[in-house]
C-alpha cells in the first residue's frame, strides 16, 4: 500500500474511515474500562452516562456506514480498495456490539452491588476485562497498521478468556448449590462474564477481518482448520 | 458586477473596427470583381449581338425553264441568273465596274442558297421567283450603320453608288434582317456573312471527347494505384514530384510533344480531332491526377478498414467502399481539366488544327479546328464584320464551359453520399 | 481441459526499431470474453491488431513469434490473408458502417465471399444477423436506408452484426464502447454475453469495469509485456501482481 492513488481525495476517504474505526476501538475500549470500574465502585449517574454513551458509538457505526457507501459509489473500488472499505463496515459492526456489551455489563452494576459475588470471582472478571481491552487495543493497531502477525497474536490469546470464562461458571455452579439464595447476582454475575468473553470473540472476528482485508483470505471460510491457529 | 456593454478595457471598439474593415475589403473585392466582370462580358455581348440577326436582299430570278433544266436543277448557273437577276433590278447599271459593283450586293453564297432552295422546293421553278438571298457583309455593316459615309469614298468599303442602291432597295422593302442561324449551322468562310461555327464547335467536341476519353479512365486508374496500392518508396515520391510539375508545364510544349511524335513518328492524321484529343490528353492527366489523389485521400480510412476487416481483397474495399465516396470529387477535378483543355489554342496549334476548315468533320481523323482556334484565326481577320463573329463565338465558348461546369455541379450533387 | 482457440508464444511486434510487444504468451479459450486491459501505449490494440493481422496494413510493422489459431500458424507464407480476415471478424472504437444502405452493409460479406447462393438465402442470412446483434426490431421496416441515419449505438451494433453476418470464429472488437453514450454501452454489453454462446470474444477496453462485467479472463499489459493473465475475479478482487493492483485501483507507480 505504499503507492498513493492517482485521485487524492480517494487516499483521504479511504483515511478517514480507518481514523473513524480508530477513533470508535478507543470508545469503546474506554467503555469496557468503565463498566468494570462500575462493578466494583457502584454510580447511578456513572452508569447513566455510560448508558448514554453508547448512542454516540452507535452513531459512529453509522458514519462508517455512510462514508463506505459513498466510497463504493463514487470510486467503485477494486481489489485491495475494495476490501478496505467492505471491512470497516463489518469492523465498526462488531466494535458497535462490543459497546453493547459493556452497556450490558454497567446495567448490570446494581444487582452486582446490592448482592456483591465472591472476590475470587470479581476477580477473574476483572481479569478478563483487562485481557479483552488489552486485546482490543491491540487490534486497533493491528488494523491502522495492517499488521496481520499482531492480528494473529490476538486471536491466539482469545483462548486464554475463553479458558477465564469458563472458570466463572465453574465457580458459579459450585457457589450456587452452596449459596442458592445468592442465586440472582449469580446469575448476573455469569451474564456479566459472558458478556466479556463475548467481547473477546467480537475482538479476534475483528482480527480476521484485518487479516483479509490484507491477504483477501477469509479465515473463518478456511477449508483447512489448521489455518485458524496462525501462532507460528 | 459584469457588465455586458462594457466597451472598454476589452480591446473591443478597434476589434470590432478591424472586423468591420475586413468584411467591407470582402464585400468591395467581391464587387469590383462582378463589375470587371460584368463589363468585360457585356462589351462582348454587346460586340457578338450585331451577328445575331444578318440582311437578306430579295433579288428577282428568272426559274423558267429556259435557264433551269427542270430535270436537273442543280446544274443550272444560279450565279448568272443572280447577276441577271441584279441586272433587271438596277437597269440603268452598265458599266463593267458598276456592274461588278452591283453583284457585290449579294454574298457569294447566294448562288449555293438559290441552288439550296430550288432542291428543297421544286415548285419554285418555271417562273420569275423572288428569292432571298444573303447579303453581302458590307451592305449589312452599311445597314447598321456601322460605316462611316462621311469619310471619302477611296477610304470606305462601300461606294456611293452601292449607297444608293442600296438606299432605294431598302425603301422598297427589298430588304430584311433576319436571325443568322447559319452561324450555328455554317463551317467557316472568307465570307464573313455566311460565316459560322459548326465545324470548329464539332471539332471542339470531338477533341474534347477523345481527350475525356483517354485522360479521365488512365487519370483516375493512376490517381488510384499511386494513392492505394503503390508501396511508399522513393520511386512513388519521384513519380508524384513529377506529375505536379507536369501540371505547370506551358501546354504548348504538349504540342510540340504531339507533333514530333504522333505527326511526325506515328502518321496520325494532321490537324484531326484524335491527335488534338491526344494533345489535351497529356496535357489534362496532370490535372485529373491530383484532383483525384486529393478526393481519394480526403475518404476516411475507416471504410477500407472496415471491408478489409471483413475479409474484402484490396482491391474489393478501394473500387467497393474509396472509389464510390471520392467519384464526386474525382469528377470535379476531371470537368475542370476538361473546361481547361477546352480554351488551350496553343497546342492545337502546334498540331495543325490552325488550318481554314469549311466541311464539318465527320469523323475524328477528319482535318478540324476548335474553338478557341477559330477565335484566333477571325480575331486576326481584316473585315470588320470579323469582329462581331469572334465575339459571338467567344460568348458560344463561355456557354460551353458554364454549362460543363453546370453538369459537373448537377453530376457532383447527385453522386454525392451523404456520410 | 479445453483446447485455446488462440495460442499466441514468444509474439514480439516492432514498429521500425521500436518495439511495441515484448515476448507475448497467452491463449484465448473459446466461447468465452477475453478482456485486454492497461494503459494508453501498452499495445493491446497492436496485439490485438495482429490477430487478424490488421497490422499487416502499417508497412513499418514487423510480427515475430507464434501465433496460431485453430492450430494454424496464421503468419505462415501459405496463409490467405484475406481467408484469415473471414474468420476472425473486427468491430472498431468508432462505428464505421458504409455509406450504403442498412441491408447493403450486412450484406456486404456475403457478396464478396460469395457465402450464400441466392437472393432469399441472403436476405435470410441478414435477418438472422440484424437479429442476432438485436437491430432487427429497430430497422426491420428501413432496411433501405443509409446505415449512418442510425444513432451511435445503434450503428455500433449494426457493425457488429456485419461482422457476424460471415459466421466468424472470432470476433476481435477494439474499445466498441468508448464512442457510446451508457445506456448503448449497455446494450452492447448485453449483446456481447449474449454472443459469448456462439463465438470467441476478444475485447480491448480502457474501463476496467467493463472489462470486469463482461469477460471470464483479462490480461493486464503495461509497456508492451503481458504482465497478469486470468480469471477475471480474481484479477480484479486478488491481483497476484503488483503493477496489476495498481493499475486497477488507480494508484501511481
Amino acid at each position: 500500500m505504499e503507492h498513493e492513488h492517482i485521485v487524492k481525495k480517494f487516499d483521504k476517504n479511504l483515511e478517514k474511515i480507518k481514523a473513524t474505526i480508530v477513533e470508535m476501538g478507543g470508545l469503546v475500549g474506554l467503555q469496557v474500562n468503565d463498566a468494570t470500574a462500575v462493578l466494583s465502585s457502584y454510580d447511578k449517574a456513572e452508569v447513566d452516562r455510560i448508558t448514554a454513551y453508547d448512542r454516540i458509538i452507535n452513531g459512529l457505526n453509522k458514519d462508517i456506514h455512510d462514508r463506505a457507501e459513498i466510497l463504493i459509489v463514487r470510486r467503485q473500488p477494486m481489489a485491495l480498495d475494495l476490501r478496505q472499505t467492505l471491512a470497516p463496515i463489518n469492523i465498526s459492526g462488531e466494535l458497535e456490539r462490543i459497546g453493547d456489551h459493556a452497556k450490558s455489563t454497567a446495567k448490570r452494576a446494581h444487582i452486582i452491588h446490592n448482592a456483591p459475588p465472591e472476590d475470587a470471582t470479581l476477580d477473574m472478571i476483572g481479569q478478563m476485562s483487562t485481557k479483552v481491552q488489552a486485546m482490543l487495543a491491540d487490534v486497533i493497531i493491528a488494523y491502522a497498521n495492517a499488521d496481520i502477525d499482531l492480528a494473529a497474536k490476538i486471536r491466539a490469546q482469545d483462548k486464554d478468556v475463553d479458558m477465564l470464562y469458563k472458570q466463572v461458571v465453574k465457580t458459579v455452579i459450585e457457589t450456587l448449590t452452596k449459596t442458592p439464595d445468592k442465586a440472582e447476582s449469580l446469575i448476573h454475575i455469569t451474564l456479566i462474564a459472558r458478556n466479556f468473553e463475548r467481547i473477546g470473540d467480537h475482538v479476534c472476528n475483528v482480527a480476521r477481518y484485518v487479516h483479509q482485508i490484507v491477504t483477501g483470505e477469509d479465515l473463518k471460510a478456511s477449508a483447512d482448520p489448521s489455518e485458524l491457529r496462525l501462532d507460528k | 458586477m459584469i457588465d455586458l456593454t462594457k466597451k472598454a478595457g476589452l480591446n473591443l471598439n478597434s476589434r470590432h473596427r478591424a472586423e468591420q474593415r475586413f468584411r467591407w475589403a470582402g464585400r468591395s473585392a467581391i464587387a469590383i470583381s462582378l463589375m470587371f466582370l460584368t463589363l468585360m462580358v457585356g462589351s462582348i455581348a454587346i460586340t457578338a449581338s450585331g451577328s445575331l440577326r444578318q440582311t437578306q436582299i430579295a433579288v428577282q430570278v428568272d426559274l423558267s425553264a429556259d435557264n433551269v433544266d427542270p430535270s436537273d436543277p442543280a446544274s443550272a448557273s444560279y450565279g448568272r441568273l443572280i447577276k441577271s437577276g441584279l441586272r433587271s433590278m438596277f437597269p440603268d447599271v452598265t458599266s463593267r465596274r458598276a456592274k461588278k459593283a452591283l453583284y457585290n450586293l449579294v454574298s457569294p453564297e447566294g448562288s449555293f442558297e438559290a441552288a439550296r432552295m430550288v432542291a428543297e422546293n421544286p415548285d419554285l421553278l418555271g417562273g420569275t421567283q423572288t428569292l432571298w438571298l444573303t447579303a453581302s457583309d458590307d451592305l449589312d455593316l452599311y445597314l447598321r450603320g456601322k460605316i462611316d459615309i462621311t469619310l471619302p469614298e477611296k477610304q470606305r468599303q462601300i461606294s456611293e453608288a452601292e449607297v444608293v442602291w442600296i438606299d432605294s432597295l431598302q425603301a422598297a422593302d427589298q430588304l430584311r434582317r433576319v436571325a443568322n442561324w447559319n452561324f450555328l449551322t455554317n463551317g467557316d468562310s472568307r465570307e464573313p456573312e455566311i460565316a459560322g461555327i459548326l465545324s470548329a464547335l464539332v471539332g471542339s467536341l470531338y477533341s474534347l471527347a477523345v481527350c475525356f476519353a483517354l485522360s479521365f479512365p488512365i487519370g483516375i486508374g493512376a490517381a488510384i494505384y499511386l494513392e492505394e496500392f503503390a508501396p511508399a518508396n522513393r520511386l512513388s515520391d519521384l513519380i508524384e514530384v513529377n506529375i505536379n510539375n507536369l501540371a505547370a508545364v506551358p501546354s504548348i510544349v504538349f504540342g510540340l510533344l504531339g507533333l514530333s511524335i504522333f505527326l511526325g513518328y506515328m502518321g496520325l492524321p494532321r490537324s484531326s480531332p484524335l491527335v488534338g484529343g491526344m494533345v489535351l490528353a497529356l496535357m489534362t492527366l496532370p490535372t485529373i491526377i491530383i484532383a483525384a489523389r486529393a478526393a481519394l485521400r480526403s475518404v476516411p480510412p475507416s471504410f477500407k478498414e472496415a471491408a478489409l476487416a471483413l475479409g474484402a481483397s484490396p482491391v474489393q474495399a478501394v473500387f467497393h467502399h474509396v472509389f464510390p465516396v471520392a467519384m464526386p470529387g474525382m469528377l470535379t477535378g476531371a470537368i475542370i481539366g476538361m473546361a481547361q483543355a477546352l480554351g488551350e489554342t496553343a497546342p492545337l496549334l502546334m498540331i495543325g488544327m490552325v488550318a481554314f476548315i469549311v466541311d464539318i468533320p465527320d469523323s475524328i481523323l477528319e482535318p478540324a479546328t476548335a474553338l478557341p482556334v477559330q477565335i484566333f484565326l477571325w480575331a486576326d481577320s481584316p473585315e470588320r464584320a470579323f469582329t462581331e463573329k469572334t465575339a459571338a463565338a467567344i460568348i458560344v465558348l463561355l456557354i460551353f464551359l458554364i454549362s460543363m461546369n453546370l453538369i459537373a455541379i448537377l453530376l457532383r450533387r447527385k453522386l454525392e453520399t451523404r456520410f | 481441459m479445453i483446447d485455446p482457440i488462440i495460442t499466441a508464444r514468444g509474439v514480439d511486434i516492432f514498429y521500425d526499431t521500436n518495439q511495441a510487444i515484448h515476448n507475448v504468451d497467452l491463449d484465448i479459450l473459446p466461447n468465452k470474453v477475453t478482456a485486454f486491459i492497461g494503459p494508453s501505449g501498452c499495445g493491446k490494440s497492436t496485439f490485438l491488431r495482429a490477430i487478424n493481422r490488421m497490422n499487416d496494413l502499417i508497412p513499418t510493422c514487423r510480427v515475430t513469434g507464434d501465433m496460431k489459431i485453430a492450430g494454424q500458424d496464421i503468419y505462415a507464407p501459405a496463409v490467405d490473408v484475406v481467408a484469415l480476415r473471414a474468420q476472425v471478424g473486427m468491430v472498431f472504437q468508432k462505428p464505421n458502417p458504409f455509406p450504403k444502405s442498412i441491408f447493403e452493409n450486412v450484406a456486404y460479406g456475403l457478396k464478396i465471399h460469395k457465402i450464400t447462393d441466392s437472393k432469399t438465402e441472403m436476405q435470410d442470412r441478414v435477418e438472422w444477423s440484424l437479429r442476432s446483434a438485436g437491430l432487427w426490431a429497430e430497422v426491420a421496416d428501413r432496411l433501405d436506408q443509409p446505415g449512418n441515419s442510425l444513432s451511435g449505438g445503434q450503428q455500433q451494433r449494426l457493425c457488429i452484426a456485419r461482422a457476424i453476418a460471415v459466421k466468424p470464429k472470432v470476433i476481435l472488437m477494439d474499445e466498441p464502447c468508448s464512442a457510446l453514450d451508457p445506456i448503448a454501452t449497455a446494450v452492447v454489453e448485453e449483446l456481447i454475453d449474449n454472443l459469448r454462446k456462439d463465438y470467441t470474444i476478444v475485447i480491448v477496453t480502457h474501463s476496467m469495469q467493463q472489462a470486469a462485467r463482461v469477460s471470464q479472463r483479462t490480461a493486464f499489459f503495461h509497456l508492451g509485456t503481458l504482465v497478469e493473465f486470468g480469471d477475471t475475479k480474481t484479477i480484479f478482487t486478488t491481483p497476484e501482481d503488483e503493477r496489476t493492483q495498481n493499475y486497477i485501483t488507480g494508484r501511481i507507480g
